[in-house]
C-alpha cells in the first residue's frame, strides 16, 4: 500500500477515534445533574395544556410555586388530584402558585383528565419528558415547592393525598411563605 | 430475451412488496406501529412494553386508525404529541439523516478496503507457470543463482 495512503487511512481512523471519544465526553458532561432541595428549580418554559400559548416557571419570580408533574397513565395522580385542586384553593389566597406539569401523556386525554377532576391550577404540556427529567423525576406525581428566590424547598415522591404527605407538604409551602 | 425474463421476474418480487407497503401506509394495524413506536417511559418499543404509558400510547393509535388515518399521519401526530423521540427509527432529514447513512457508509468504506487488500493480495503472489513462445504453460525459470547452486548439490549427489 502506498504510504500517502497507508497515513491517509491511519489519519481517518484516528479521526474517528477522537470523534467517538469527543462525543463520549459531551455525553458526559451533558447529562443532567440530580437536582437537590436547596439548588435553583430548574427552569421551564413549557405550552399550556389548553393550547393557549407558554407558560414559564420564571414568570412567578418572587412568590411561592408547587410543581406538580402528573400524567393521565398514572393511577396515584387520579387519586391525589381532589386533593391538590382543595390545597390550591386554600393557598392561592396566600399568592402560591400551583403549576401542573403534563408529562409524556397525549395532550387530549389531558384535556379531559383536566376537566373530569375540576383542576382549576395552570397546566403545561412537558410532551417529550425533557423538564421531567432536569427535575430528575423517579415517577409521577412528583411534586415540588420552591420558594420565592426560586431554590427548591422540598420534594414529594408520590402522591400528597396520604395524610403524613399532605402535613409535611403544608408545613414546606408555609415555610417557603415564610422565607 | 434474458434481459427480458429478468426484468419480469424482478417485477414479479417488486410488485407485491409494493403493494403490501402501499396497504399498510393506507390501512396501517396497530401490531406493525407497536414495532415503529416507543414507550417514552420505558425505553422500549410499545410492543414489548405492557405499561399504562404505553397502554395510552396504543389506545391512541387505535383511536387514529379508527378514524382513518395514514401510517405516516398518525406517526406525524406521535410526534406532535411527544417529540421526535417517540419513533424507534430516526427521521430521514436533518442531522438525523447520519444515522441512515453512515452505517451505509462504513459498509461500503468497508468493502472498499477488504476489495483493495484482496487485490494488493493477489498481485504480490507471482505466478508458478509462464506461457512459452508457442503458448504453452512452462514452469517459471529459476534464478540463475540458484540454478547454479542446485546444480552443484546435484553433481555432489551424483558424486
Amino acid at each position: 500500500m502506498p504510504k500517502a495512503l497507508k497515513l491517509g487511512a491511519q489519519a481517518v481512523a484516528l479521526a474517528g477515534l477522537v470523534g467517538l471519544f469527543a462525543l463520549l465526553i459531551w455525553k458526559i458532561t451533558h447529562r443532567p445533574r440530580p437536582v437537590k432541595v436547596g439548588a435553583a428549580a430548574p427552569a421551564f418554559d413549557l405550552q399550556r395544556l389548553d393550547g393557549n400559548g407558554r407558560l414559564a416557571l420564571a414568570s412567578w419570580n418572587g412568590r411561592v410555586r408547587v410543581v406538580n408533574f402528573w400524567a393521565t397513565w398514572c393511577g396515584p395522580c387520579k387519586s391525589e388530584s381532589p386533593a391538590l385542586q382543595r390545597l390550591w384553593e386554600q393557598y392561592r389566597k396566600r399568592g402560591v402558585v400551583f403549576v401542573g406539569v403534563d408529562y409524556n401523556d397525549v395532550a387530549s386525554d389531558a384535556r379531559r383528565f383536566v376537566r373530569k377532576h375540576g383542576l382549576t391550577y395552570p397546566m403545561v404540556r412537558d410532551r417529550d419528558g425533557s423538564v421531567g427529567n432536569a427535575y430528575d423525576l423517579t415517577g409521577v406525581p412528583e411534586t415540588f415547592v420552591v420558594d420565592r428566590r426560586g431554590r427548591l424547598l422540598e420534594h414529594f415522591a408520590g402522591p400528597i393525598d396520604r395524610r403524613d404527605n399532605d402535613r409535611a407538604f403544608r408545613r414546606a409551602v408555609d415555610r417557603a411563605l415564610q422565607s | 430475451m434474458k434481459k427480458l425474463v429478468a426484468a419480469c421476474a424482478a417485477l414479479l418480487v417488486v410488485l407485491p412488496l409494493a403493494g403490501t407497503a402501499a396497504a399498510s401506509e393506507a390501512h396501517p394495524t396497530l401490531a406493525e406501529l407497536e414495532g415503529e413506536v416507543m414507550c417514552p417511559i420505558c425505553h422500549t418499543t410499545l410492543d414489548q412494553s405492557n405499561s399504562a404509558a404505553a397502554g395510552r400510547i396504543k389506545a391512541f393509535i387505535v383511536r387514529r386508525i379508527r378514524a382513518g388515518d395514514t401510517k405516516s399521519e398518525i406517526k406525524r401526530e406521535l410526534v406532535d404529541q411527544f417529540g421526535p423521540a417517540i419513533l424507534a427509527a430516526p427521521p430521514k432529514h436533518g442531522f438525523d439523516l447520519l444515522a441512515w447513512l453512515l452505517p451505509i457508509v462504513g459498509i461500503l468504506g468497508g468493502g472498499l478496503v477488504i476489495g483493495f487488500a484482496a487485490w494488493r493480495w493477489s498481485r504480490r503472489r507471482e505466478p508458478e507457470f509462464v506461457l512459452s513462445g508457442g503458448g504453452m504453460a512452462m514452469p517459471r525459470p529459476l534464478d540463475p543463482e540458484l540454478e547454479r547452486r542446485l546444480d552443484e548439490e546435484l553433481r555432489h549427489f551424483e558424486d
